[in-house]
């Protein structure tokens, strides 16, 4: 279990819809510091300035896809420790088990419920060794 | 029909008959005895002349009398033994009693010789010497006589013989005269060459009748034996019209079957192409008959596993069936086909040829590709706007954006939940969509089935709030292992228990229980308070869209999906599920899952 708390999240999303749901639920329900990136070519610049605890990617984005994004996090020096946590709407069991073989740290499917989702976050976080 | 008495030598097909073993016994006896009979009419009417001419030059002795009387008795004897020749004619049981037959006849033979035997005793010492010789020659003659006669039986002819011998022999070594004694040493012994004589000529005749009889059978068995063979040639004959006819059936359901038909030998040569295998591959049947169909039809890379497939399903004889493998046609195209290969096989146990069926699969996998591909767009598309939607009126009725008013907020509350129905919606289609196209794929595992079910009642408590109906155990839940996959279990729970709470009656209790049945399976039980399975539903409602009064599909929700996908998933994991009615009004709706061994 890491020794601090979860508090502060990175979240790459093109859906804005999508984006502000999680950035109120994140913040509201869960008090939790948020930074939303819609563009996943910039989103690992955004990361090393915002140094996140956690990172929220959703799997088909256009440009990069989730899992893509993960493989140039893992080659980046500043983020290749990062926690990652995939939201998506593929729910097949399939590929969720590529997300886990890939090294993600948990799955969350859409759609997801704002009022448990930052309860679902800490449980993934606390079981992180 | 008689069965020939004869053996078949399987080594080498052919026939031995045993001769000895072919004549009967009894019909030879029958048929000597026959033979003898009717020599007796010669025999009746030679010892009566001879008799006739004997009585006339003995007449002039001393005893007239006595020769009136040998005539008589001669008179006598014919008349008895016409008798018997007339009886034996006339009679019926000439073969069943023929040992009988001829004991009388032995009887008859023996008085017959008897006759002669009395007329040399008592007329040769009577007599002067001329007529002396005329008795001995005349007695001489009849011994001689009757070998002919008699000799088919030496006992009978012994017997007769002796009747004639034995008294004058007598008479003879009596007489007191030196050359009679010795000629009366030499009587018996002529008499004995003569029964020799007859016994060699009994044994004669014997083996001719015993031959005559057994080639007679042969002769009856062959006879049989040839209609036999006439009646299987016409049988034959019509098996090969049958063979034949089947043969042009079969030769025209391959012309007109719409799937490709050929049949290849052994090494895969074709040997014949029916119209639908032109019209599948674009090759003319007389291109390619008697060309090896691998060298045409694969690519390189193809070729190979089929050439290695082929020689296995040579030696096992196993039909393949189901064999999805691209080939290319005359123009070049691939194109995927669903093959199936039938080795015929001989009685020798080898592969003469083999039947090949195909169909063309292209378009049906390139649908099948694009349906899933739609399948998973659709899942991802719709998901996306309904994560917004069901979000954001969360957000807005958990009270974390601040208090609202109530009208409004029952709106929002109405809306989240249509929100929530779409999305089952969707689930339960996908997965339909996933179990009938075979991809839904379960992890089986060993799993307490007693904490799952508690589970599941924490997690649809507060569903069945809403329609004030309580989830409760009936008693303790036992604790046991079964085989399944824990998600789809819960899926099961889930449907049962939402279906149990829809319709209970409000203010009772679902209750669920586990138990074991049988030993190896436990059944959980969920027992609602509702009005009961109706009738005319109780057959269709495994059925999808299945919904017992379709007024309810509004008022109470629900696809009618559910069920269908809970029988489907309780048997993927080897179970079954069914309902049965509650005495005390209400249903319970069950499935049982294998126990862990």
């Amino acid at each position: 279990m890491p020794s601090k708390p979860l508090n502060r999240i990175c979240y790459v999303e093109d859906d804005e819809d999508i984006q502000r749901i999680v950035r109120m639920s994140l913040e509201r329900v869960g008090k939790m510091t948020v930074e939303v990136v819609s563009d996943p070519m910039v989103a690992i610049e955004r990361m090393i300035a915002f140094k996140p605890d956690l990172v929220m990617l959703d799997w088909m984005m256009p440009g990069m896809d989730g899992p893509t994004l993960f493989r140039k996090m893992r080659d980046t020096p500043e983020t290749r420790d990062l926690p990652v946590v995939f939201i998506t709407a593929k729910a097949s069991q399939r590929e969720q088990n590529e997300l886990h073989a890939i090294g993600a740290a948990g799955t969350i499917l859409k759609p997801f419920s704002p009022k448990e989702l930052p309860g679902q976050l800490r449980s993934i976080w606390d079981a992180l060794p | 029909m008689t069965t020939p008495d004869y053996t078949t030598d399987p080594g080498h097909g052919s026939t031995k008959i045993n001769l000895s073993q072919s004549a009967d016994p009894r019909r030879v006896l029958a048929d000597r005895v026959e033979q003898i009979y009717s020599q007796m009419p010669l025999g009746i009417i030679g010892s009566f002349v001879i008799s006739v001419v004997a009585a006339y030059e003995l007449r002039e002795g001393r005893y007239v009398e006595i020769v009136v009387f040998w005539a008589g008795l001669v008179i006598l004897l014919a008349a008895a033994s016409t008798g018997l020749y007339w009886s034996y004619r006339r009679t019926a049981t000439k073969a069943s009693e023929a040992s009988q037959w001829l004991r009388w006849l032995a009887i008859s033979a023996l008085a017959n010789g008897a006759t002669w035997g009395f007329a040399g005793a008592v007329f040769f010492p009577s007599h002067a010497d001329e007529q002396q010789v005329f008795l001995a020659f005349l007695l001489a003659g009849m011994v001689a006589g009757g070998v002919p006669i008699y000799a088919i039986s030496w006992p009978v002819y012994a017997l007769y013989a002796a009747g004639i011998v034995l008294p004058f022999t007598y008479v003879l070594g009596t007489f007191g005269n030196r050359l009679f004694a010795e000629i009366a040493l030499l009587v018996p012994a002529f008499y004995a060459m003569n029964v020799g004589v007859a016994w060699r000529l009994n044994q004669v005749f014997d083996s001719g009748y015993r031959l005559r009889h057994a080639y007679g059978k042969l002769t009856e068995d062959y006879t049989a034996l040839n209609q036999r063979l006439e009646q299987q040639l016409v049988e034959l004959e019509e098996a090969r019209r049958q063979v034949e006819a089947s043969g042009r059936k079969l030769a025209l359901f391959a012309e007109r079957s719409p799937i490709a038909v050929f049949e290849l030998d052994d090494a895969g040569r074709v040997l014949s192409f029916n119209p639908a295998a032109e019209n599948l591959l674009g090759f003319s049947s007389a291109e390619v008959l008697g060309r090896v169909s691998s060298e045409f039809l694969f690519s390189d890379s193809v070729g190979a596993g089929v050439r290695e497939e082929w020689s296995q399903m040579l030696k096992s004889h196993a039909p393949k069936v189901g064999w999805r493998l691209n080939v290319i046609r005359r123009d070049g195209v691939e194109i995927t086909c669903d093959w199936s290969l039938t080795p015929l096989v001989n009685p020798e146990n080898r592969v003469v040829s083999v039947i090949v069926q195909g169909r063309d699969i292209t378009q049906q996998l390139e649908a099948e590709r694009i349906k899933q591909e739609f399948t998973s767009t659709l899942s991802h598309e719709l998901r996306t706007p309904l994560t917004s939607i069901i979000g954001s009126l969360q957000l807005i009725n958990s009270g974390v954006m601040g208090d609202i008013e109530k009208d409004i907020l029952e709106l929002t509350t109405i809306a989240e939940r249509n929100g929530q129905r779409l999305l089952d919606l969707i689930n339960d289609i996908l997965d339909v969509e996933k179990i009938e196209s075979g991809k839904l794929t379960l992890i089986l595992e060993a799993v307490e089935l007693g904490e799952l079910v508690t589970e599941s009642l924490t997690l649809n408590r507060a569903f069945a709030e809403r329609f004030k109906v309580k989830l409760v155990a009936a008693g303790d839940l036992r604790s046991v292992m079964v085989d399944a996959d824990r998600k789809r279990v819960l899926q099961v729970m889930t449907n049962l228990l939402s279906n149990a709470a829809k319709f209970s009656t409000e203010g009772t209790a679902v209750e669920v229980s586990i138990e074991l049945v049988a030993g190896e399976t436990v059944r959980v039980g969920v027992h609602d308070t509702g009005p009961g399975i109706p009738e005319n539903f109780r057959s269709r409602i495994f059925g999808r869209f299945a919904q017992a009064d379709m007024s309810h599909t509004r008022q109470i929700g629900g696809t009618g999906l559910g069920l269908a996908i809970c029988k489907r998933l309780v048997e993927m994991m080897g179970g079954r599920i069914g309902f049965s009615d509650r005495a005390a009004g209400g249903t319970t709706f069950w499935f049982e899952l294998p126990k862990h061994s």
